[in-house]
């Protein structure tokens, strides 16, 4: 009996140390999106309203409430997000296919290239590319910063499919191969199905990347292009209400695509590759 | 009539020639099998045949048509990977039916082939499953129906059994056999097992850096292996080396370093050449005792012995020479001790140099 009551509690304290780390910090930014009034010493907000998320929304204007619509940054950010994203994939499956399989000259020497922009302290670089991007009519334009983004981000596309790829056994190409599959069938219709829970990751990674970049953004985009990023570091110091409601609104698609990889990542057919 | 040819065939990766300038035949309804250790060739050959590798020099050609640039696609051959090589994400119904669906065959088709392979295979009712609920030997069953399905020109098959256990792997040989005769399907085998390449084959390639050192029947190969490479890999030989000392009109006596003589069949012998005597362990016999005048009969001291079970493996010294043998169990012989053994002479494997 004693030994029984004894597992349960520590179970149970377990569960709840689990609980809160994982939703803890989540949990503060949720109340401080809904605090209107929180001074110290209070534990807790004295006052709590949707006003700061109403006004962030676009559904209210109170020149009381320090906040602005998001919606601007928001879909600037996700334009930027989808096709930033969108052209790092289209660059990175061909690339990552060919780093898998093929002998490139400098393969090792290559993958490095890409860690360049994350493996050097970012604002020199970007510093540096500003009078570039400026000569060529870019700085301070969304393609431009999407064009930065996509530098950022390739290092994610480009070595997780690399990797990806290179978890499918070449015989299981030949093999389609053997049978009268083109190249091209069989990359459809064996390669990429076998593939895509790695080419999903690494364009999860890549999108959140996007969303979530700043520093990029802030040289190259400045002053014209506001992300959602810009819009959470230029109030985080003293509004820490709007900041935490951008934050969460970033949060958002992440828990979407955590969903769906839920969904697609299939351990019925994951399992035979490796044998 | 030869349904494949290779001529002049090179593949080489950097400064490793891994196959050399080899010319192969392989007829219409035969079984050949490419044997050799591991790096001899065989597979890049096969490779070659199937079109996965790019030749630097040589022409392939399947019956008529040289295949020598066309993409594995076009060859029209079936191949059959050692690690199975299935698509995990396809049921076996449609792992089999893939290349039938390529091919715009009608559905009913389809079905009713799928259904064929499947059971001569022994696998019907097996269509719904994928591959990884499948056991080993079903896994390579399916893969062979896979290549079979589209009755192709030629099967190509990689080592197919060298990842089963031992016991499966003695089944499927026969299968494999029996299934290619019934079909009258030409095919190439890979192998490094020689037990296996003698079971199963019509005609033997035997390679060895790249090069094709002996072809011929599999009792051709075991019986009058071409040199000493040959007849150590195929079977188990132990080495005399010696030296033609006399000329008769049937036998020959040769004479080694040590003293030792020994009569052989005369063949094409001349005197003072140089020639590497195999024997191998079933063709010692071991006498009784003292031979009286009996012409290749030794005195050899056994060195060490091993009970196999069925037999002893028995390791005698003749000389400066070690001789490998197989006697009876029932006595196992202790080392040190000295047994009369007799060599037969048309048993005596003679190879020059």
């Amino acid at each position: 009996m004693g030994t029984k009551w004894r597992r349960a509690v520590l179970e149970g304290a377990l569960l709840c140390l689990l609980f809160f780390v994982i939703f803890g910090p989540i949990s503060s930014l949720v109340i401080w999106s809904i605090a209107i009034r929180w001074y110290w010493p209070h534990v807790l907000p004295q006052e709590i309203g949707l006003a700061y998320w109403k006004q962030a929304l676009g559904l209210q204007r109170d020149w009381a409430i320090a906040a602005v619509s998001i919606w601007g940054a928001f879909g600037t950010s996700m334009l930027v997000a989808l096709v930033a994203t969108a052209l790092v994939m289209t660059m990175a499956i061909p690339a990552g296919y060919a780093l898998a399989r093929y002998r490139v000259p400098l393969k090792a020497l290559i993958l490095l290239l890409f860690l360049m922009p994350k493996a050097f302290p970012q604002q020199p670089i970007f510093v540096n590319l500003l009078p570039t991007f400026t000569r060529w009519g870019l700085a301070g334009t969304v393609q431009g910063v999407i064009l930065i983004h996509i530098l950022v981000c390739l290092i994610f596309g480009v070595w997780i499919t690399t990797s990806a790829f290179k978890a499918i056994p070449q015989e299981l190409e030949e093999a389609a191969r053997s049978v009268g599959a083109t190249r091209w069938r069989t990359f459809w219709k064996v390669l990429l199905p076998l593939a895509a829970p790695g080419l999903l990751v690494s364009t999860v990674f890549v999108f959140i990347t996007s969303l979530t970049e700043f520093t990029g953004t802030f040289f190259i985009g400045l002053p014209f292009v506001t992300t959602l990023p810009m819009l959470l570091y230029s109030s985080s110091g003293y509004n820490m209400q709007f900041a935490s409601v951008i934050a969460i609104v970033l949060l958002i698609p992440s828990l979407l695509f955590m969903v769906l990889i839920q969904r697609v990542f299939r351990p019925e057919y994951m399992g035979g590759i490796a044998g | 009539m030869p349904k494949v040819r290779l001529e002049r065939v090179t593949k080489r990766y950097g400064k490793v020639t891994a196959v050399d300038c080899l010319d192969l035949t392989v007829h219409e309804g035969e079984i050949l099998t490419l044997l050799g250790p591991s790096g001899c060739g065989k597979t890049t050959t096969l490779r070659c045949i199937a079109g996965f590798v790019v030749l630097d020099e040589g022409h392939i050609f399947l019956g008529e048509e040289e295949v020598t640039h066309l993409p594995p696609e076009k060859r029209d051959i079936g191949f059959v990977f050692q690690n199975y090589a299935l698509w995990p994400h396809m049921t076996v119904y449609q792992n089999l039916s893939f290349g039938l669906q390529l091919r715009r065959i009608p559905k009913e088709e389809i079905r009713e082939r799928v259904q064929e392979v499947l059971s001569m295979v022994r696998l019907s009712g097996m269509e719904d499953r994928y591959p990884r609920q499948l056991s080993g030997g079903q896994q390579q069953r399916v893969a062979l129906a896979r290549a079979l399905a589209l009755r192709p020109r030629v099967l190509l098959l990689d080592e197919p059994l060298s990842n089963l256990d031992a016991k499966l792997r003695e089944e499927m040989r026969f299968e494999i056999r029996e299934l290619q005769r019934q079909l009258g399907i030409t095919a190439i085998y890979v192998t490094h097992d020689q037990a296996e390449a003698l079971v199963l084959s019509d005609r033997i390639a035997v390679l060895n850096e790249g090069r094709l050192v002996q072809l011929g029947t599999p009792e051709e190969i075991y019986q009058r292996p071409a040199n000493r490479f040959v007849a150590g890999f195929i079977g188990l030989s132990s080495f005399i080396e010696a030296r033609v000392t006399e000329v008769e009109a049937e036998m020959a006596v040769l004479e080694t370093e040590d003293g030792l003589h020994f009569r052989v069949p005369r063949d094409a012998l001349v005197e003072g050449q140089a020639v590497t005597l195999a024997v191998r362990p079933e063709h010692v016999e071991v006498l009784g005792g003292p031979s009286g005048d009996l012409e290749n009969a030794f005195q050899a001291e056994v060195v060490r012995a091993a009970y196999l079970g069925d037999s002893v493996d028995c390791r005698l010294r003749l000389g400066k020479w070690e001789l490998r043998t197989q006697l009876l169990p029932g006595k196992i012989p202790a080392p040190g001790e000295v047994l009369w053994i007799y060599l037969p002479p048309e048993k005596l494997i003679l190879i020059p140099g």
